[in-house]
C-alpha cells in the first residue's frame, strides 16, 4: 500500500503512543537506534534465511549495509556503543520501522515495531516474568482483549541434554538439530540403535582414520595433490573425521535416555500444569535446576498478577527462533480468521557477546508488530 | 492477431543449437535490419517475431510478460521463477545443452560427504571463525530453496561475478553452487560434488507464458520442435 492516510496514520500513532507509555512508565529509556545498519552483524548472526528477507545495499565505498529487519540487534549495537559499562544493567524501549521482504501476502515490507530490551537484569527470572507482563499490558493498553500466550523454555531442553550421558559431539548435533523435528528424530534413532551409517563417498577414509587423523589427512592431500583451500584447516577436517570414526565404536545411547528426551519434547499443555509432566522426566541435576527455574518463573508471573493457567507451554516452542537461549514466548491475537501473531520475545544471553561485548551479558526482550496489531484491532 | 515474440539466445552454443533446432523443425530465422540485428522473423510461422536475448534475460522477460515464448536453459528459468509461479510453463524439452546445477566443496574437505555434513560444518565454521560459511553462486534462489529443503541454514550466499568455480581457491567463498556438464572444470579447481548435491538436471527448454500456451502458434511450434 502506498502510504497511510491522515486518519490511518493517526490511528496507528495513537495505538503506539499507548504502548510506549506503558514501556516508559515502567522505567525503560526510549531510544532510537539507527535504521541503516551494517549488514554483517545481521547476516553473520542469522544466516541466509534472514538475508533473503533483508534489504541489503552497498555504500559508495563498497561496505554492505542493510535496512534493519528487526530492532533487537540495533538496540544491542546502541548499548555497546553508548553504555559506559556494557555489563551494567540497562533498560531500553523503542518504536520505529523495520523492513523485510514480505514472506506472506498480509505482511507489509515496512512496519513499525515496538519493543523492550533489558540487559544484565539483577534478577533474571523476575525480569522474564516482567517482560511478559509489560508486553501483555502494552497490548491491552492498545485495546487487545482476546489473545493467547504460548511459552517455551530452551533452557529445560539444554539442561536435559547436558544430563544425558553421551559423547559431546552427539550432544552438539542433537542441539543443532533441535529445531528440525525430523532430522532430530532420525539422529536420535541412529544414536540409540548404534546402526552403522550408510556408506558414502568418504567412508573409505573414515575406515582408515584410527589414531593420528591429522597425519592421515595431510598424507591424503599431498598424495592426491589436493590444495588446502576453503578456509578450514587440517585440524578441523581431521577432527570431524575422527568423530565419525569414533561414532562407529560408540556405545549406543540407552533407549531409556532417548525416551526421556522424546518424552520431554512431547510435553504441551497448560503452563501452570506442566509441573507434573516435567517431574516425570528422568533427567539429572541440571534438569532439576532448570525445572525449579521454570517453577520460580511461574511464581513471579503470578506475583505480577498474570494467570499462567491461561498460558500454554510447549516443549518444542522456540525451536525455530534462532538467537534465543532460554525463556521464549509468543502472543497471538484471536481473530475471526484464526490466530495472528502480534508479539514475541524471550531470553538471548549470547547475542551481546557475539556482537563484541567483552563478556557474556544476559538479555531479555520483546517485540510487538504494531501494524499487525492495528489490523487485528481495526 | 497480435504477433507473439519468441526469444532465442543471442550467443554461444545455446544460440547455435536453437537455430539448428528451428531449422530442422522447418522454420528459418530471418534476421531483420543489419546482419547481426537483434530482431527477426520466423519464416514458416506467421505472426511470430524473433528477439535475440541472453539466456537469463529470456527467463526474466518471460516471467515479466515482456516476451511470449523463449528458448533458454531450465537452470536460469527455475532461478528466475518462484516454484509456484503460474506465469510460465515449459512447453517442450529440447534435449540439448545438458548441464547439472550442483553443490561442490573443496576436495580437501575429506570429512564432508553430503549436505548434512555441510550443515554441521557451517555451524562449527561459525563458532571457529566468527563468520558464516560463504557459498558462491549465480543461482541464489535455487541455492536458497535447495539448502532450505536440506535443512542447511548457517551459510551466506556471495554473488559470483566471474568464474564461480575459482571462488574457493581465491578465498572469496568456501563452497559453490554452479552448473557443470562433465565435472572437469570442478575437478580442475579441486572441487567435488556432494553425494546428494544435485540441485537440478537442466537442459534447454522451450518455455512460454501460460496465457499463450494454447495459442495455435505456440502449440504448433512446440509440437514441431518436439517431433523434429
Amino acid at each position: 500500500m502506498p502510504g497511510k492516510s491522515k486518519p490511518e496514520r493517526e490511528a496507528l500513532e495513537g495505538q503506539n503512543a499507548a504502548i510506549m507509555a506503558v514501556f516508559e512508565r515502567a522505567g525503560f529509556d526510549h531510544i532510537a537506534p539507527d535504521i541503516i545498519q551494517p549488514a554483517d552483524i545481521f547476516l553473520e548472526r542469522s544466516g541466509e534465511d534472514i538475508r533473503a528477507r533483508t534489504f541489503v545495499f552497498t555504500d559508495p565505498s563498497g561496505a554492505e549495509l542493510c535496512l534493519r529487519p528487526d530492532l533487537t540487534v540495533p538496540a544491542c549495537r546502541y548499548h555497546l556503543s553508548h553504555a559506559k559499562n556494557p555489563g551494567a544493567e540497562a533498560r531500553y524501549c523503542y518504536l520505529g520501522p523495520a523492513f523485510r521482504f514480505p514472506d506472506e501476502r498480509l505482511s507489509p515490507q515496512e512496519f513499525a515495531q515496538a519493543g523492550l530490551e533489558w540487559f544484565a537484569a539483577p534478577d533474571p527470572v523476575a525480569a522474564e516474568a516482567r517482560i511478559l507482563k509489560l508486553t501483555i499490558a502494552a497490548l491491552e493498553a492498545a485495546g487487545l482483549t482476546r489473545f493467547k500466550v504460548t511459552l517455551g523454555d530452551l533452557g529445560l531442553f539444554a539442561a536435559l541434554l547436558e544430563d544425558t550421558d553421551m559423547p559431546e559431539r552427539w550432544r552438539r548435533r542433537l542441539r543443532h538439530h533441535f529445531w528440525r523435528p525430523h532430522a532430530f528424530r532420525d539422529l536420535l534413532e541412529g544414536f540409540t540403535a548404534g546402526r552403522a551409517a550408510k556408506r558414502s563417498s568418504i567412508s573409505d577414509i573414515v575406515d582408515r582414520i584410527g589414531g593420528g587423523a591429522e597425519r592421515i589427512v595431510e598424507e591424503t592431500l599431498s598424495t592426491r595433490n589436493i590444495p588446502l583451500v576453503g578456509g578450514r584447516d587440517i585440524g578441523e577436517i581431521a577432527g570431524r573425521l575422527a568423530g565419525k570414526a569414533a561414532d562407529r565404536h560408540e556405545t549406543p545411547l540407552s533407549k531409556v535416555k532417548a525416551e526421556a528426551l522424546n518424552a520431554y519434547l512431547a510435553i504441551a499443555g497448560e503452563a501452570a500444569n506442566t509441573g507434573e509432566a516435567l517431574a516425570g522426566i528422568a533427567g539429572g541435576k541440571r534438569f532439576a535446576g532448570a525445572r525449579d527455574y521454570y517453577a520460580r518463573r511461574l511464581f513471579e508471573m503470578e506475583e505480577l498478577g498474570l494467570n499462567p493457567r491461561r498460558f500454554r507451554f510447549a516443549a518444542t516452542f522456540g525451536r525455530d527462533l534462532e538467537y534465543y537461549t532460554g525463556f521464549v514466548f509468543q502472543i497471538e491475537a484471536e481473530t475471526a480468521h484464526g490466530p495472528v501473531s502480534v508479539a514475541g520475545g524471550g531470553r538471548y544471553d549470547d547475542l551481546l557477546a557475539d556482537m563484541g561485548a567483552p563478556a557474556k551479558i544476559p538479555a531479555v526482550g520483546c517485540a510487538i508488530h504494531t501494524e499487525r496489531l492495528k489490523a487485528v484491532l481495526a | 492477431m497480435s504477433p507473439l515474440t519468441l526469444a532465442i539466445p543471442s550467443k554461444g552454443r545455446l544460440m547455435q543449437a536453437s537455430e539448428a533446432l528451428l531449422t530442422k523443425a522447418g522454420f528459418a530465422i530471418e534476421r531483420l535490419g543489419a546482419a547481426r540485428g537483434y530482431r527477426g522473423r520466423l519464416s514458416g510461422l506467421d505472426g511470430v517475431e524473433v528477439a535475440f536475448l541472453s539466456a537469463s534475460e529470456i527467463a526474466r522477460n518471460l516471467k515479466d510478460g515482456k516476451i511470449d515464448l523463449g528458448i533458454t536453459g531450465e537452470d536460469v528459468l527455475r532461478e528466475a521463477l518462484a516454484p509456484d509461479d503460474p506465469s510460465t510453463e515449459v512447453l517442450a524439452r529440447l534435449g540439448f545443452g545438458p548441464a547439472n546445477v550442483v553443490v561442490a566443496v573443496p576436495q580437501c574437505w575429506l570429512d564432508v560427504a553430503a549436505m548434512g555434513d555441510l550443515d554441521e560444518v557451517s555451524e562449527s565454521f561459525y563458532e571457529r571463525h566468527g563468520r558464516r560459511l560463504r557459498i558462491a553462486t549465480k543461482y541464489p534462489n535455487l541455492t536458497r530453496r535447495f539448502f532450505a529443503a536440506k535443512g542447511v541454514t548457517g551459510y551466506r550466499i556471495v554473488d559470483s561475478a566471474g568464474a564461480t568455480e575459482g571462488a574457493p581457491a581465491a578465498g572469496t567463498a568456501e563452497a559453490i553452487v554452479d552448473i557443470t556438464t562433465t565435472g572437469a572444470t570442478l575437478a580442475a579447481n579441486h572441487l567435488r560434488i556432494l553425494d546428494d548435491g544435485l540441485i537440478l538436471e537442466s537442459s534447454a527448454v522451450l518455455a512460454g507464458r501460460s496465457a499463450i500456451a494454447s495459442d495455435p502458434r505456440a502449440v504448433l511450434l512446440a509440437s514441431r520442435v518436439k517431433a523434429r
